[in-house]
């Protein structure tokens, strides 16, 4: 062992270098498995001794651990090179084969088809002498066979592969852009044989080692997970295709320490790939809001006046309302109060958040929900801020189809609420709303529905009364929403917005008001 | 002043060439010469401004593909290529699955291969004609669903479609066999004279048969006593 670390310190300088110096720690040598030479944990690659003293005898170690070392640096800086191309391969390859073990198997490798042929192309490596000497069954010689033909050096596989091989040698395995079609032509070509290893896995109770390492969520860490679930969220086509690559890492990423509680880590409850999704797709998008100067001053200022009595502070004492004179009854003294005065320091208020989940909206868990991710986007505005948010969601509210929220800060029972679907008729309880603006100083108010709402001259009437901040938005354009807009068209207080597609979230501005937007300018 | 960047100098500059860049050149070029051919057909058959599934039409059409795949050195994995391609609008600039069909025929009926797999499940569009002429000690394996007229003027070739087909399955054909994993559409073997059509599903109607035997589910259910040949 002492050997290979040595050799390593020796090595590991030339192949950074020769790798365009990746940022990756010191690799470290560790006693494992004969079988599988290298492991990666975070950014930490592992290399088995064992494996190495395994090769001795067929190559020299110098060469087995360059090669190794090209082959993990070559994973990290071109395929998969973050975790959301790992989660775009894997939900490509499950499109194809429609099963788990399937799909991860065949994306590992293709990760390794796409990674080792980078490194023979671009780089002088040794990876073709350890493949030659790698042992070859199964898929492994399938892929030894595609090497020697679209690398032009023999690697010693003796079986006839041809019409798998040219098959798979048509695969552009380096144009990034193309990967998500590869993936798939790559995956049905050895589909049969990625079933014979499942079922030989099965048969024999441990898993086929892929001798250069396995490729899971152990290779990342918790931040790039988190980095790679939010590119993944805004990149898929709707929500069941994050929900379907979710639910099948489930395990792996509650085994990882990944929960939804909190800022999306730690130990929680189990994952609900609606909510992450969500979360994730709202991470992708900040939305604006104006600042209020609530600040308070500080300062004890005269307030009013109380009469002076024997006992009572002088310095307290008005001369001007006590005609000069000290007596009590007759002399009047300062009541001093806190003085609510605009400083300069502004913040946030509270807000509440009304959303509509009546059946003329999309069912948030079916398909991507404008109205729910635009509620997301507002509570991650206000939450960001250090405000707190309540929800109000509701369908047809006096039936009892609405949930309440009180003002919180905890984010997963927010887009819990949030992501809540009744599908029912549309009519708001103005009560309720009443009620929790109660619960918190003057809050902003964020309403998201597609104004089809049965009392919805009561809402009007509602929102002319108060004169809390408000921002409407609607989901396309009808009678209701013109409605909506000249009944409230003199509140200074109100804006509305019009969101027809995603890209119309961003243009929202939080607690945006006429008098205050023009007298800050 | 040091030039930083002075120990890189020995780095390659040069790309190095692999075998995979020759392959995905070469597979490139012969993509472009099928697509070629097929604008050459299209450009035929635009002028009758109407594509009608005519058997004149499809004899003129056939013609015309085989002249278009002359000299074109191509395998099988170009014919899938291509059909893939049709599904892409960025590379075919309209597709017609009628002449689509005639060409994608042409092109299996002059390959060099003797069986011919067209891994076909994810294409999005179902192709018409497949199988059309295929001749004798052909074999044209499609895995997926096709469209109509599958197999028609089928000559001597085994087709086997692993998914369903539409109506006028092995209509006109003479000698051969046609298998269908799952079902088929209305006048299946319409107008066919000799060989064979096995539908492992279901199907929807018979056309008018001379001859050859049809079988649905393992029963033959032509020639049989409630389906006598028709003469016309």
């Amino acid at each position: 062992m002492k050997e290979i670390e040595e050799i390593l310190k020796e090595i590991w300088p030339k192949a950074r270098k020769k790798h365009l110096f990746p940022q990756l720690p010191m690799p470290q040598v560790v006693e494992g498995g004969e079988e599988v030479a290298l492991e990666m944990k975070s950014k930490q690659l592992q290399i088995s001794a064992s494996f190495l003293e395994g090769m001795k005898g067929l190559i020299s170690l110098e060469e087995a651990l360059e090669a190794v070392l090209d082959h993990g640096i070559s994973h990290y800086m071109y395929c998969p090179w973050d975790f959301h191309t790992h989660l775009t391969l894997y939900s490509e390859a499950k499109k194809a084969l429609k099963d788990k073990r399937l799909a991860q198997k065949a994306t590992s490798y293709f990760m390794d088809v796409v990674a080792n042929t980078y490194c023979v192309k671009e780089r002088e490596t040794k990876l073709p002498e350890l493949y030659r000497r790698l042992p070859k069954e199964g898929v492994q010689e399938i892929l030894a066979s595609l090497y020697q033909k679209i690398w032009g050096i023999d690697l010693g596989v003796e079986g006839d592969h041809s019409e798998r091989v040219r098959r798979l040698a048509r695969i552009p395995y380096l144009e990034k852009r193309l990967w998500g079609e590869s993936i798939k032509k790559f995956a049905k070509v050895i589909e049969d044989l990625l079933e014979e290893e499942i079922k030989a896995e099965q048969g024999q109770d441990k898993k086929v080692p892929n001798p250069l390492g396995e490729h899971s969520l152990d290779n990342y860490s918790l931040e790039e997970i988190d980095r790679g679930l939010r590119s993944f969220a805004s990149t898929v086509e709707d929500v069941q295709e994050f929900k379907e690559t979710i639910e099948d890492l489930k395990e792996e990423l509650s085994e990882r320490g990944y929960a939804i509680g909190g800022m999306g880590r730690g130990e929680g409850n189990p994952i609900d790939a609606d909510l992450l999704y969500y979360m994730k797709l709202a991470e992708n998008y900040t939305l604006p809001i104006r600042k209020l100067p609530l600040e308070k001053s500080g300062d004890l200022h005269p307030y009013s006046h109380s009469p002076w009595e024997v006992g009572k502070p002088f310095h307290d004492i008005d001369p001007w309302t006590s005609f000069g004179k000290i007596m009590p009854g007759l002399t009047q003294t300062w009541v001093r109060r806190e003085g609510e005065i605009y400083g300069e320091i502004e913040s946030t208020p509270d807000c509440l958040i009304i959303i509509d989940s009546s059946g003329s909206m999309t069912n948030p868990r079916e398909r991507l929900s404008y109205a729910v991710l635009g509620a997301a986007c507002a509570c991650n505005a206000y939450l960001k801020n250090e405000a707190r948010v309540a929800v109000y969601n509701f369908s047809d509210a006096f039936r009892g189809n609405k949930l309440l929220l009180e003002f919180s800060r905890e984010r997963e029972a927010i887009y819990r609420a949030i992501c809540r679907y009744f599908g029912g008729g549309t009519a708001l309880d103005l009560e309720d709303i009443a009620y929790l603006l109660k619960q918190a100083d003057q809050p902003d108010i964020f309403i998201i529905t597609d104004m089809q709402i049965t009392n919805l001259e009561k809402l009007i009437e509602f929102f002319s009364g108060i004169e809390n901040r408000v921002t409407a938005v609607h989901l396309g354009h009808n009678v209701h929403t013109a409605r909506f807009r000249e009944g409230l068209k003199k509140k200074r207080n109100i804006s509305l917005f019009l969101v027809r597609e995603k890209e119309d979230i961003p243009k929202i501005v939080l607690g945006k008001i006429e008098e205050y937007w023009s007298s800050s300018l | 002043m040091r030039n930083p960047f002075e120990e890189f100098k020995g780095q390659a500059t040069k790309r190095r060439e692999i075998p995979l860049d020759q392959i995905l050149r070469s597979k490139e070029e012969t993509l472009s010469q099928i697509l070629r051919g097929y604008e050459n057909l299209l450009k035929n058959e635009a002028k009758d401004l109407v594509w009608l599934m005519q058997y004149s039409t499809v004899i003129k059409a056939y013609t015309i593909a085989e002249e278009g795949i002359k000299g074109i050195d191509y395998t099988a994995e170009d014919i899938e290529e291509f059909c893939y391609a049709l599904d892409k609008t960025d590379q075919i600039p309209y597709l017609i699955t009628g002449p689509a069909g005639v060409y994608i025929s042409a092109l299996c009926n002059h390959a060099k291969e003797d069986e011919i797999t067209l891994r076909l499940q994810d294409l999005n569009v179902k192709i018409n004609l497949l199988g059309y002429r295929l001749p004798e000690g052909k074999r044209l394996i499609v895995e997926g669903n096709v469209g109509d007229f599958t197999g028609i003027g089928l000559d001597g070739g085994e087709l086997i479609v692993e998914g369903s087909a539409k109506n006028y399955t092995g209509a006109g054909m003479k000698r051969g066999r046609i298998v269908v994993k799952n079902n088929v559409g209305f006048n299946t073997g319409h107008g066919m004279t000799g060989g064979e059509i096995v539908v492992g599903g279901r199907i929807k109607g018979l056309g008018k048969i001379v001859g050859g035997k049809i079988y649905e589910r393992d029963h033959l259910i032509f020639p049989s006593e409630e389906m006598k040949p028709f003469f016309f």
